[in-house]
């Protein structure tokens, strides 16, 4: 039985109840090229279509009654121009209570501008009236300032010369339109220069991509066009460069109970599914992905891009840099760089950064992954962490009071936070480094940290689990073999999981964490595809042949040849070395790889794929293609 | 811009309002905004009214932000009544202005009552009709604001605390710099402000590196007392403008007796759990309150040289969010997870009193001016 988690946005707990998707229910697609450009192109408007008809025949609500719509469901609608009547009378219905923040800003957008010329006049004012008289909360994350400002930006375009007391804000349109402009352009700013703050997020890929798609097609300026089209390119390029046949991999600036473990239970999945046409697209389409639909039409993802997510060889790295969501307090810096390591073969990915505190809650640091051929319910990844929960990391990047914190977080949407056997965040305690398809990951955590110890998670999809006198684990994942090494002594514990944001309690779904207790600790891990080896036993050999040196005290440290010849030695609070020379993080690149690269402070981003090439270049909010 | 034109403080009718005139916070509902509106239209028209016929108004109003809406995250319903309310004499709190449930201060004009600002999740919002029509001062590059104060001698000045520093507006808000000269790069997370009452420009910051103050309208900034985590809260006595008390995450709590220039710590009380806040009894010198999630309610009443625990009473658990002294001197403990908590005899007795389900972020004792 397949099973699902609920993601933590909020819209999918309701998207799960949804009726049937074809591509939901069908057996996994191919996941390799469809190399006719027309034939791919009708293939993505044939996964266009399937989202709408879902959504417009009743999506989650399995029903006609137009009673029952909801925002979404209105929106397909209105492009399939199907009961419009209805609709009209349901917007006002809705708008009598309207939401109150960035998720209720963008989808009343889209209504609002779908609905110009299909809806009633009276439905359309009960959307401004909405937004003259209800105040909007603008939030305190990335993803929500990008949704608050986007959709104000195109409201005050769509209603311009409108005076301050037209506007919850108070503000004229022209203030609101600058106000929304001004921070839109510093936010691509920033993206293109020093990274995002929520970076590679599993679910929050939806909350930038829909309004950006609203802002490239429906701007008046066609500066601001341009560039809702330039970071849609950019967005999607990232999303390509970081998944395994259309599952993200690697590390996340946000991930959330389910996509941790279960890679593919993600909006990134729907993503590539609309886009690539790779993977099964996620339960509801993702609730959200709903609203990418209607436009979807005049997106087309650029063939460099789609060739990117399905035409690799075997194996490269792709090393870029992102930055730590703001810390209010409790730091030195506001937003020290995140240094992020992605290698990605056609039977495994392993991916990391360098551990510290990245966002305060809902991190993922590094792990082993592998393809599944239907990545449904399986829970393809191995990784460590320590488990840190602490009011002064939230309070670092909240505003919140100090003791209410942990257990207030538990209630809104993180209910492993607080638990001594999560596998989701980051923790000041672990640093990591990657060196191809090896992890060091080293732990130094203080005597008196709430849960002290290390959880190791070891998936249900394992075969062969084989504990060795070696004191290495070796396993196999799909077509990938793995060698754990903890540096100390553990014992097992069933692995226990919270099937949404909003479990009460977690369930036994499989799979068991390896918990070590010691402080100071490490974990090591090598893998390599089954190609490489007759047998496991063989790989066994190999791995246990390696040079391995390691010591805990005075704190962790490691010395190791890998499986790929390289020297690498790492010792906890120390720069590592391979080869005996030194990792200059100082030098990295914003993106470096055979795909993407950028400068730092760059603002251009060049996307390569054997002879396609496509620059965004936001200097000049140009793009350029050229065929080498 | 003119200065506007002094109007006294809109007072409350000693009995309490008809329901029509507004909802009280007894039971607090959703409520359109457009009801809201009209609903404080009303209540200002009574409350006009009433000053003009009353015949000894109390010295003081008294006012709360709190936040009804458990568990609220960006993106879920609001299913309450959150932002400002107003306790009227016979004990009927009035909502006033927008349902926000990030709403962390307020403060007002004391030329003129109707000019209200509140600090919140999106900034500072300002209102020039009585809460009426609202308008967001700040700028996209502010934002979580903890805390906003109006110079009483200097009006148009108002102060805005950030996690990120310190805004300050001459202009009622119309425009909004930032000031934090002398204020450390790091370690100017900033959760309260306070105005010498006594002095225009004189101002004291609690940040999360310490107390600071300005005496120039934040042209310049300098810390009094340095403190190893973050300042949660600073009073002025209203019985002696030189005495001043700051709560502290790790400091514990500290007194000022020459205006703020030195601090010593108050040895009676524990400084092992973070201290939320503390107030004055405007009716009695010498009683002080203050409230902790880990110690809840404790009280003085010599000065602040013995404090006691007054927590029997209150549900088991008496984390408090923040305490408060009514003009008549009752004591109030807002209680996580249950009721605004009310006493009459100074924290030896409780009973539960309105705002159910509430997280007190501010109480605030407006002093009216002289008719």
């Amino acid at each position: 039985m397949r099973r699902t988690f609920f993601s933590a946005v909020l819209f999918t707990c309701a998207a799960l109840s949804g009726g049937a998707q074809p591509s939901y229910e069908a057996p996994p697609p191919p996941t390799g090229p469809v190399a006719d450009a027309s034939l791919r192109r009708a293939d993505y408007f044939r996964r266009v279509d399937e989202v709408l008809d879902w959504a417009a025949g009743g999506g989650s609500a399995k029903t006609n009654d137009p009673a029952k719509l909801d925002l979404a469901m209105i929106a397909a609608r209105i492009v399939r121009g199907r009961d419009l009547p209805g609709c009209s009378q349901r917007v006002i219905e809705l708008m009598r209570e309207p939401g109150t923040g960035p998720f209720w800003m963008f989808p009343s957008v889209c209504i609002a501008y779908l609905g110009r010329d299909r809806l009633s006049p009276e439905a359309l004012a009960s959307i401004r009236t909405a937004w003259r008289t209800t105040r909007q909360i603008r939030g305190d994350t990335e993803n929500h300032f990008a949704m608050y400002y986007l959709s104000l930006y195109l409201m005050a375009e769509l209603y311009p010369d409108e005076p301050a007391d037209a506007w919850y804000t108070g503000r004229s349109s022209a203030e609101n339109l600058a106000e929304a402009r001004g921070y839109l352009v510093h936010w691509m700013d920033e993206t293109t220069t020093v990274g995002q703050a929520e970076f590679n997020t599993t679910n929050y890929i939806g909350e930038y991509v829909i309004p950006l798609l609203f802002l490239a097609n429906w701007a008046k300026d066609p500066a601001m066009r341009q560039r809702g089209h330039l970071m849609l390119d950019w967005f999607f390029a990232e999303l390509a460069v970081s998944t395994l046949n259309g599952v993200l991999r690697g590390p996340n600036s946000r991930v959330d109970e389910g996509s941790v473990i279960e890679r593919w239970q993600a909006m990134a999945s729907y993503f590539s599914w609309l886009l690539f046409g790779h993977t099964p697209p996620t339960a509801g389409y993702s609730g959200w992905g709903l609203y990418f639909a209607p436009l979807a039409k005049n997106y087309e993802v650029p063939e460099v891009i789609y060739r990117i997510a399905t035409d690799r060889p075997d194996g490269f790295l792709q090393r870029d840099r992102a930055r730590v969501r703001r810390f209010w307090r409790y730091s030195d810096e506001t937003s020290p760089p995140v240094y992020k390591t992605n290698y990605l073969r056609h039977d495994y990915a392993v991916g990391s950064t360098r551990g510290g505190r990245i966002d305060p809650l809902q991190s993922h640091v590094w792990d082993v992954t592998w393809a599944e051929p239907d990545p449904r319910g399986k829970h393809p990844t191995m990784f460590s962490l320590h488990p840190h929960a602490a009011s002064e990391i939230i309070q670092a990047s909240f505003v919140f009071y100090p003791e209410p914190m942990i257990k207030g977080v538990t209630f809104e949407g993180k209910p492993s936070y607080d638990s001594p056997d999560k596998v989701m965040g980051s923790s000041p305690y672990e640093q990591v480094f990657q060196d191809l398809d090896t992890v060091i990951a080293l732990y130094a955590i203080p005597p008196d940290t709430r849960f002290p110890h290390i959880n190791g998670f070891f998936s249900k999809d394992l075969a062969e689990v084989t504990e060795d006198a070696s004191g290495w684990i070796f396993a196999r994942g799909g077509r990938a073999y793995l060698a754990y090494r903890p540096l100390a002594p553990y014992r097992w514990e069933t692995y226990r999981h919270y099937s949404s944001g909003w479990a009460k309690a977690p369930v036994e779904l499989g799979g068991r964490l390896l918990t070590s207790p010691h402080l100071k600790n490490g974990t090591l891990v090598q893998a390599a595809s089954t190609a490489e080896f007759r047998d496991l036993a063989a790989f066994k050999a190999a791995i246990t042949a390696l040079p391995l040196r390691f010591t805990l005290e005075p704190v962790p440290s490691v010395s190791l040849t890998t499986l790929r010849g390289k020297k690498i030695a790492f010792t906890y609070g120390q720069t590592p070395t391979v080869d005996g020379r030194a990792i200059d993080y100082g030098r990295w690149k914003l993106f470096e790889g055979p795909y993407l690269n950028a400068e730092v402070g760059g603002r251009k981003l060049t996307i390569t794929h054997g002879r396609l090439e496509r620059i965004l270049d936001f200097n000049t909010l140009t793009i350029t293609d050229r065929v080498q | 811009m003119p200065a506007p034109r002094p109007v006294p403080l809109p007072t409350i009718n000693a009995k309490r309002p008809a329901p029509a005139a507004g909802p009280t916070a007894a039971a607090p509902a959703r409520r359109s905004p457009a009801r809201a509106r009209s609903c404080l239209g009303l209540l200002a028209g009574g409350l006009l009214a009433s000053a003009l016929g009353a015949a000894t108004p109390p010295a003081y109003d008294f006012f709360v932000c709190a936040n009804i809406n458990r568990n609220y995250v960006v993106g879920s319903k609001i299913v309450t009544t959150n932002g400002v309310y107003r306790r009227d004499p016979a004990g009927a709190w009035h909502h006033l202005g927008a349902n926000d449930t990030g709403i962390t201060a307020v403060a007002f004009d004391p030329r003129d009552p109707r000019v209200t600002y509140t600090s919140a999740l999106n900034g500072l919002w300002r209102s020039l009709d009585g809460g009426q029509h609202w308008r967001i001062c700040n700028s996209w590059d502010m934002t979580e604001a903890r805390d906003v104060a109006v110079d009483p001698q200097a009006p148009d000045h108002v102060y805005l605390a950030l996690p990120d520093g310190i805004a300050v507006s001459t202009d009622r808000a119309e425009t909004l710099v930032r000031r934090e000269n002398g204020l450390p790069a790091r370690g100017k997370y900033t959760q309260v402000l306070q105005v010498d009452r006594t002095r225009a420009g004189r101002v004291f910051a609690g940040c999360e590196a310490g107390v600071f103050l300005t005496e120039d309208g934040a042209q310049t900034w300098r810390c009094v007392l340095p403190t190893q985590e973050t300042v949660y809260d600073l009073q002025q006595s209203p019985h002696d403008s030189r005495l001043w008390l700051a709560m502290t995450h790790r400091s514990g709590a500290c007194r000022s007796t020459d205006g703020g220039l030195t601090w010593e710590k108050i040895a009676a009380v524990p400084s092992t759990y973070p201290l939320y806040n503390v107030t004055f009894d405007v009716t009695t010198a010498q009683r002080l309150a203050l409230g902790s999630w880990a110690l809840g309610v404790l009280t003085s009443e010599d000065g602040g040289r013995t404090w006691t625990d007054r927590n029997a009473g209150l549900p088991a658990a008496h984390h408090v969010w923040r305490v408060g002294i009514d003009p008549a001197g009752r004591l109030y403990a807002s209680v996580a997870g249950e009721t605004l908590f009310v006493s009459a005899d100074f924290g030896r007795t409780w009973k539960p009193d309105a705002l159910a389900g509430s997280q007190v972020n501010k109480f605030l004792l407006l002093p009216r001016p002289a008719p």
